[in-house]
């Protein structure tokens, strides 16, 4: 053997540990204190969660949570819908691993795809369980999750194989999706309608949430667009309505919709209260959504439009190719924070009567049988947002590292 | 060479005012022919890159008048479009779009502009990469380039559209000094081919060797304009011998 050339040593874990919580007396002091307060919090909370807390009012409710009065017979709809939305997920899931855009080797499964699988199945094992549904239910949780996983080992397998004329349609079925879940929820072509007071629960939060989110994003872009534009009247129109509606409350803005959309329509043509309600989020969140486009546009150097120009675009395929795809992936974070905080205001509409997630927990809380529960309810409730908000966050996170191009080497 | 006598660029009494109520313009002359090399010179905020942009209606004017082969500029945006199909321009911030790869930059114009199909625009634009030195970033992004990389990309994008005029704002200002060079060769190149260009620079060398006459603007006229070897040499106006002697 050679001479022992200098090597750098990998601190331990135990030496780590005393580095980075130990290295001073006062730094000890301090690690002792958080750590002590991190655990007493910890096992009181576990204690809690345990021991105290009673879990029948949600298992007990679980459905009414899920969708509210949605009628039992006609379930099976919502059933199919959230497998086919497993089925596209996986699909999706799968392709974004065939095709890496980051010129870093093909993984079909990294790491942290391993950790949400393994989420996912554990989810899948331990929720229907906790609920104590019945096994029929359990069993088609285990199906659902089964077909996500398989479609999306599948597609990561052999997504590479599909022709390229073929891959440019496939995004198209989440807009598809979505249409054909409109119906399976709301009914016509042959089903039975369902009426939109009859929805609620995490089913009517999501519905509004994704109405919104996926109607203010293009209408929020227009008006930001309109903001920046020459054209005066079309620049003090946006300006006014940005202003104006970033200068009430929401919930003033609600209570508004529902008098004043009856007040402007007649009778028959007025929206249901449901969709009353769709509009105004939609309208709400927009104005804020295009001050985050606007912001995004205002980061664009103006050479970049000039040179669009001087090429021979016209304006709108130079908004459309050069200015907004980097404008919008500079606004994409404050955009998808904005999507955030319109998710959370879906709660709102429980003081208007709707039965969102907000407004199925207090008519549960309402019942006498559950008096006192309030707590594990908010707390469930607390979790099932800040799963969906952390959806949407990791989801912006990826799509903007996906879509930089500096961190994209040659092909 | 070969200079034919037709007019490419006629501008009369060109005159701009800024919202401001800044005159950068005051009555602005120039003829530019077909095959010409003009190169403009003066000090900053002479007006000289407020009246090249004039030429494809990134400014507006509010007096006198411009046509650019045989097109008469105006507020019609059918011209304005007209135009600017046939005049290129090369800025000195390069304005390559960074989400594009240095291909799609080269492409994007003529495939939605010209309406030709994308595999013939790709080969076309693969040899003019070629021509100016870099085909093999083809596939690159912008910002993995160096400067002197991305200005030849931004003439090969220009080129890509097959203008009859090229322009050239500061084309080498903002580049580190040793990438001067690669970039003044390329535009020497294209001289040398007969492209018809007009050219706001600092770089005398290049007025001189391939420049067919120079233009000294000043509070925003023409101050003189003349051959390369007498504007150097002898030139007729106090101011350009004052401007002479502040850049040699």
């Amino acid at each position: 053997m050679g001479p022992v050339s200098p090597v750098m040593v990998r601190p331990g874990p135990s030496q780590r540990l005393r580095r980075e919580l130990f290295a001073s007396r006062f730094d000890g002091l301090i690690s002792i204190a958080l750590i002590g307060g991190l655990v007493a919090v910890g096992l009181g909370l576990a204690k809690w969660v345990l021991v105290q807390a009673q879990w029948t009012v949600i298992s007990a409710n679980s459905t009414l949570f899920a969708v509210g009065r949605y009628p039992l017979e006609q379930q099976w709809r919502l059933w199919l819908l959230t497998t086919l939305l497993a089925l596209a997920t996986g699909l999706s899931w799968g392709l974004l691993r065939a095709f890496p855009r980051s010129g870093a080797p093909a993984r079909s499964w990294p790491r942290n795809d391993r950790w949400a699988a393994a989420i996912l199945v554990v989810l899948a094992l331990w929720r229907p369980m906790a609920l104590q549904l019945a096994l029929p239910i359990q069993l088609r949780w285990w199906a659902i999750t089964g077909l996500l996983l398989l479609a999306r080992w599948a597609a990561g397998r052999w997504g590479a194989a599909i022709p390229a004329s073929a891959r440019r349609w496939i995004p198209l079925i989440w807009p598809l999706l979505y249409l054909v879940g409109m119906v399976l929820i709301s009914g016509g072509l042959g089903l039975v309608r369902v009426a939109p007071s009859d929805w609620g629960g995490l089913l009517l939060t999501l519905l509004m949430a994704t109405f919104s989110i996926l109607l203010c994003f293009p209408l929020g872009v227009l008006l930001a667009l309109g903001r920046r534009s020459n054209l005066p009247l079309l620049r003090w129109g946006s300006v006014l309505y940005i202003e104006f509606v970033r200068g009430a409350p929401l919930i003033t803005l609600l209570f508004l919709g529902q008098n004043i959309l009856g007040f402007l329509l007649p009778g028959g043509l007025a929206p249901d209260r449901v969709w009353r309600a769709a509009w105004v989020l939609t309208f709400f969140a927009a104005a804020y959504v295009a001050e985050a486009v606007r912001s995004g546009l205002a980061a664009i150097p103006a050479g970049q439009l000039e040179a669009a120009r001087s090429l021979g675009l016209p304006m709108p395929q130079a908004l459309i190719h050069v200015v907004l795809p980097q404008a919008l992936r500079v606004a994409l974070p404050a955009t998808v924070g904005q999507f955030i905080s319109l998710l959370q205001d879906t709660t709102l509409l429980s003081l208007i009567g709707l039965l969102d997630l907000l407004g199925t927990a207090r008519t549960v809380m309402a019942n006498p049988a559950f008096l006192g529960r309030n707590a594990e309810v908010y707390l469930v409730l607390a979790v099932l947002f800040w799963c969906c908000c952390a959806a949407l966050g990791l989801g912006s996170r990826a799509l903007e590292t996906r879509l930089n191009p500096n961190l994209t080497p040659s092909r | 060479m070969t200079r034919s006598d037709a007019v490419m660029i006629e501008a009369r009494g060109v005159e701009k005012w800024y919202p401001n109520g800044f005159h950068a313009l005051r009555g602005v002359d120039l003829t530019v022919e077909q095959g010409e090399v003009v190169v403009i010179m003066g000090p900053s905020g002479s007006g000289k890159s407020t009246f090249l942009r004039t030429f494809n209606a990134l400014e507006d004017f509010q007096k006198g008048s411009i046509s650019v082969d045989g097109i008469t500029l105006s507020d019609d945006l059918r011209h304005i479009d007209a135009i600017r199909r046939e005049v290129g321009m090369v800025f000195q911030q390069f304005n390559l779009f960074p989400h594009l790869t240095v291909l799609d930059n080269l492409t994007l114009a003529p495939v939605l502009v010209r309406k030709l199909p994308k595999a013939d625009v790709q080969r076309r634009a693969l040899a003019l990469l070629e021509r100016v030195g870099i085909a093999e970033q083809a596939h690159k992004y912008p910002g993995q380039l160096s400067g002197g990389q991305q200005q030849r990309v931004a003439i090969a994008r220009s080129l890509c559209m097959e203008p009859r005029i090229l322009l050239f704002d500061e084309p080498t200002s903002a580049l580190d000094p040793e990438m001067v060079h690669e970039v003044l060769e390329v535009m020497q190149a294209l001289a040398r081919d007969g492209m018809t260009m007009v050219v706001v620079t600092h770089e005398v060398r290049f007025a001189r060797q391939v420049a067919h006459r120079v233009v000294l603007m000043d509070a925003g006229v023409v101050v003189e304009s003349a051959p390369p070897e007498q504007f150097f040499t002898d030139p007729q106006h106090e101011r350009s011998r004052q401007f002479l002697s502040q850049i040699s």
